[in-house]
């Protein structure tokens, strides 16, 4: 390989700055100069890998071209120039043989943008070289299909044509391998002139020297398309940056029968085992690989040795250095393997767990960039629970599986069957999950497509109607069982000979296309957990956070503690209205305040806390009070009529034997669970340090410690004070997130109406996922309440950000709860926060 | 039956509001190129002839909705499916119709390996790549488009739906790409080819 063999200054007049810069000897840090797709191909080919020679021009020459509007000055002769040393590196000719120089231009902005040119190939080839190419590939038709493919690209990128080479396609199926190339060339670039000019009017130059400055021309006109300057004015880019344009040789792999291309991921992207996963095609082009022409085989197979030990090599050493899993395309030209594309590469959920796992495990890789390709959601998409899998393979047994389509949006669901929207919405609406079976959707479809748990429909491909929507709404989604027949008029779904009737369990598999009569246990897959628990366990060990999970019920505990959760938070009448004391607790607090109704509440307490605090062994269980004036307990605890009846239950400590009662149950809860478990009560809304103190001095020495859940600015503001005199403090984001924008807090758990606001421009931060700049100010007084042994806890609701929980753990929080459900999400997103440092 | 043919307004505001299932005059007036006062008029209009059916300020079609619209279509575009010339860009929107569908699909789901997985968004480069082939297909749009207004000017009305959500994609509100609640290019594009079949007479195939 000749790194430096790449002269900067052939063809450039001295005292002016070069336009062009080889990939050898620019500068990849200078990302302004050479765009990001220069900057990517300078920094491979200085890692030292083969990639095949070309040069940059810099955005310097654009923006010189944007001001005077016309090709700048010696520009032509340095590209010529450029010419001469890509044919002295590569061996090939420009516009002639043996082997003819193609190349390939491409636009290279600083930043991405839409609207910039498209990339155009196979740069080069007039009548000469194809003549040329197909004498050394032997193959005519090839060389015609190139010639096709460049005139379509020339014609639509710089001209400006919209459908180009209608039946040319059918012409260069025509043509035979053995064919005089020449006549070949001569009969297609006619064809594609004639339709060209039929189109636009235009021509394609002839002269590859003039179709190169043509191309480059191209893409810095592309600067300046519409799209690109809606983007620019979006995204405040300056206008004047200009763009670089890429310009490379390129390899055949269809050369030779020891050429070849493939692409390889360094593990398994689906499940993220170790090991190259590619497949490689002798003697062939990429294209051949992705339009799937011809079936490629195992690169471990294919490859000959020696290119397969370099191509082994290369790919752990690369790896190692960017941390991650890699999508790599190649091509081998008679033995010698270039690369042409390396990238982060797409993976799975499941594999990007694994693979975290497995790169920490092995050591080769720091944890903090092992984690650092791990989000939330795609933990949370690991452990979303499927289906017991050998109770589907029992249904199979029974004869359940009902019909099998194409599964449009994964996940495993169950519910009632529905046959209509309206009655979707309504079933829905009655807390009942749902499935909805359809012949076919359309857009009147929508609002039952958002309340089912699952859709399927008789009609449509994976590309319907139904299957859009449903991946646009992350429903599962079954579509195209064509056997399916549902009857609107009788109510019922038949298929195959069986009849299901509307309310019917059935369950569907959105990935497999599987339809089942009956439902299903569902429990996190097992083999995912393996992975997961050791990645989380890296991530739980560097942000050394403990995390609550919120549970209501003993048989939550289980599932939370799996999760990784250190203990737990609960509410006291979270608990009794899930275990149906809901109506006796409105009952005793719509009473006058007298000793029945308060041993009552008292003994419900003691009875329904008790599993809980049980379940839960010696870990810490913190209890959140009866709170009436919860903005989401609002129906549920009638807060009208409990608090215009008696005014003092609105505020914290308004009745303090309503406090005492449920300390009392608590205390008996605790002693009848075995006493091991640390458990706390915290009274929300508390925002004075006399509040708090009135409430220790309640406690007196209750086993039961006492603290305070703060919701407001003001309690924020006094956490200091207040914590002084309380066991414990918790701090609840969303509340205090909320009110601080004046917006209710259940208006921070939906999508509307803050996602148009938000779109209107109207507020700079969103309240949902971003901590505003003066929550963060009141936080940073609320770290000041943390004391050795003394951790305030952060309340966190909902999804939780990665950039949130990072803000937290940056601020200084080592506290949280959640919902049980984002525990792992949290545990992740603290570790990597804590790794990133 | 003999009811009179729908005129070309109502024409107009039905199609809109059999296209949506569900429409408020503000909606049907975006849609049909017929004023926000005019279409709260017409629709009072077409609910009397027992067409539509008005339910919390949303315009909802009737039974009779689909039939009357396919008298009238049949009458009015008459001239649109004896133009061959159009016939043929039709022909070419089937190709078109498919890539479409295809590129939509790849917007939300990325191939790995061979499996589908929900695309997370997190390459805008990937994400560049599916916006700018919408673009394009939308583009191929244009001549048949044109063809169309040439016999009816409301079909313009598409040119400024799928321009709106491009400009707003760019801008990096990308729920214009597919999202169903919002006036969004899938959107655009499934009302057009309802339409389309509806003003040719003929039947969906998918």
């Amino acid at each position: 390989m000749s790194h430096a063999s790449s002269p900067t200054r052939e063809g450039v007049p001295a005292g002016r700055e070069p336009f062009t810069r080889g990939f050898a000897d620019a500068d990849p840090a200078d990302v302004d100069w050479l765009g990001g797709k220069g900057a990517g191909l300078a920094r491979m080919t200085q890692q030292g890998l083969r990639v095949p020679p070309g040069y940059v021009i810099g955005t310097t020459a654009c923006r010189s071209y944007l001001q005077a509007n016309a090709t700048p000055a010696g520009l032509p002769e340095e590209v010529f120039a450029r010419l001469r040393v890509l044919e002295r590196q590569t061996g090939k000719t420009f516009g002639g043989g043996p082997v003819p120089l193609l190349l390939s231009v491409r636009s290279g902005a600083p930043v991405s943008m839409p609207g910039m040119m498209d990339t155009i190939l196979n740069l080069g080839l007039d009548r000469a070289a194809a003549v040329a190419l197909a004498g050394a590939t032997g193959d005519s038709r090839f060389v015609a299909d190139l010639v096709a493919r460049f005139h379509a690209m020339y014609s639509e990128t710089v001209l400006g044509a919209l459908d180009p080479a209608d039946g040319i396609g059918s012409l260069v199926a025509a043509v035979d391998r053995t064919d005089d190339p020449g006549t070949v060339y001569d009969r297609i670039w006619a064809a594609c002139e004639h339709a060209l000019a039929e189109d636009t009017g235009d021509s394609v130059p002839a002269d590859p020297r003039e179709q190169l400055l043509g191309a480059i021309e191209a893409v810095f006109r592309s600067w300046n398309t519409r799209r690109a300057r809606t983007y620019r004015d979006h995204h405040t880019i300056p206008h004047d940056l200009g763009t670089a344009v890429v310009v490379q040789s390129m390899v055949f792999g269809n050369l030779s029968a020891d050429s070849g291309s493939g692409v390889v991921f360094t593990r398994n992207p689906v499940t993220g085992e170790p090991g190259l996963f590619g497949e490689y095609l002798a003697h062939s082009q990429g294209e051949d690989v992705v339009a799937g022409t011809r079936t490629p085989d195992p690169v471990a197979e294919a490859l000959a040795p020696d290119v397969l030990r370099e191509l082994r090599t290369t790919c752990a050493g690369l790896e190692r250095a960017q941390g991650d899993v890699l999508d790599i395309e190649f091509t081998v030209e008679r033995s010698a393997l270039y690369f042409l594309q390396v990238r982060s590469a797409k993976r799975t959920p499941e594999a990007a767990v694994r693979i975290a796992a497995d790169l920490t495990a092995e050591g080769e890789v720091p944890a903090a960039t092992a984690l650092r390709n791990v989000s939330p959601a795609q933990v949370r998409q690991v452990q979303r629970p499927g289906f017991d899998p050998g109770e589907v393979d029992g249904a199979r047994e029974e004869g359940r599986l009902l019909t099998t389509g194409i599964g449009a949006c994964p996940g495993q669901v169950g519910g009632i069957l529905v046959l209509d929207s309206d009655r979707a919405v309504a079933e829905a609406g009655a807390g009942r999950e749902v499935i909805l079976a359809r012949p076919v959707t359309s857009p009147a479809d929508l609002h039952g497509m958002i309340a089912a748990q699952g859709i399927v429909t008789a009609t449509g491909g994976s590309t319907s109607h139904a299957a859009v929507v449903a991946r646009a709404l992350g429903t599962s989604c079954v579509v195209g069982a064509a056997e399916l027949r549902v009857d609107e008029a009788a109510r019922t779904l038949t298929v195959g000979g069986r009849t299901m009737a509307e309310g019917d369990d059935v369950s569907l598999d959105g990935a497999s296309g599987e339809l089942f009569a009956g439902r299903f246990t569902t429990s996190t897959p097992a083999g995912a957990t393996v992975a997961l628990a050791a990645l989380l366990g890296t991530a739980a060990a560097a942000s050394g956070c403990e995390v609550l999970a919120r549970v209501t019920l003993p048989s939550d505990v289980g599932a939370a503690r799996e999760a990784g959760a250190t203990g737990f938070v609960t509410a006291i009448d979270d608990v009794l209205a899930a275990t149906g004391h809901l109506d006796g607790l409105v009952r005793s607090l719509l009473e006058d305040g007298g000793a029945a109704g308060l041993d009552r509440i008292a003994d419900l307490v003691a009875q329904e806390l008790a599993p809980v605090i049980e379940a839960a062994g010696d870990a810490e269980v913190g209890v959140r009070a009866i709170d009436l004036v919860a903005d989401e307990a609002r129906e549920l605890l009638q807060q009208t009529a409990v608090t215009s009846r008696h005014p003092e239950l609105s505020v914290p400590l308004g009745r303090p034997e309503l406090i005492e009662a449920q300390l009392a149950g608590l205390s008996r809860a605790l002693a009848g669970a075995g006493g091991r478990a640390r458990v706390h009560l915290a009274v929300r809304h508390i925002s004075d340090p006399a509040e708090a103190a009135a409430l220790r001095a309640l406690a007196g020495a209750s086993d039961i410690g006492v603290g305070a859940y703060l919701t407001s600015p003001r309690a924020a503001f006094g956490a200091r004070e207040i914590a002084a005199v309380s066991d414990l403090l918790w701090l609840e984001v969303r509340a205090l997130q909320a009110a601080m924008f004046g917006i209710p807090a259940r208006q921070l758990l939906t999508a509307e109406p803050l996602d148009g606001y938000l779109r209107r421009g109207l507020l700079s931060c969103d309240p949902r996922s971003t901590l505003d700049r003066s929550v963060r100010e009141l936080l940073v007084t609320v770290a000041a309440a943390r004391r050795p042994g003394y951790e305030v806890g952060m309340r966190l609701s909902g999804e939780v950000s990665q950039d949130a929980a990072a803000q937290l753990y940056g601020l200084g929080f080592r506290r949280f709860a959640v919902d049980a459900g984002e525990t792992r999400p949290l545990v992740l997103a603290l570790g990597k926060a804590a790794l990133a440092g | 039956m003999t009811a009179p043919v729908l005129d070309k307004t109502d024409y107009a505001v039905l199609n809109v509001v059999a296209l949506k299932k569900m429409a408020t005059p503000q909606v049907v007036a975006a849609a049909s190129g017929v004023d926000a006062a005019s279409a709260e008029a017409v629709l009072a209009g077409l609910g009397d002839q027992g067409l539509v059916v008005v339910a919390g300020g949303a315009a909802l079609p009737t039974d009779e909705a689909e039939p009357a619209l396919a008298v009238a279509a049949a009458s009015h575009y008459a001239g649109v499916r004896a133009d061959a010339a159009l016939l043929a860009l039709v022909d070419r929107f089937e190709t078109v119709n498919a890539q479409f569908l295809t590129t939509m699909s790849s917007w939300q789901q990325i191939d790995v390996g061979g499996r589908k997985v929900a695309n997370d968004h997190s390459d805008s480069e990937y994400d560049g790549k599916v916006i700018a082939r919408l673009d394009k297909l939308i583009t191929r749009l244009g001549p048949l488009i044109e063809a169309l207004a040439g016999h009816d000017a409301r079909f313009t009305l598409y040119s400024g739906r799928f321009a709106a959500a491009v400009d707003g994609i760019d801008g990096g509100r990308h729920e214009l790409v597919s999202s169903p609640t919002t006036d969004s290019v899938h959107n655009i594009w499934f009302e057009f080819h309802e339409d389309l079949l509806r003003t040719l007479g003929r039947d969906r195939v998918e």
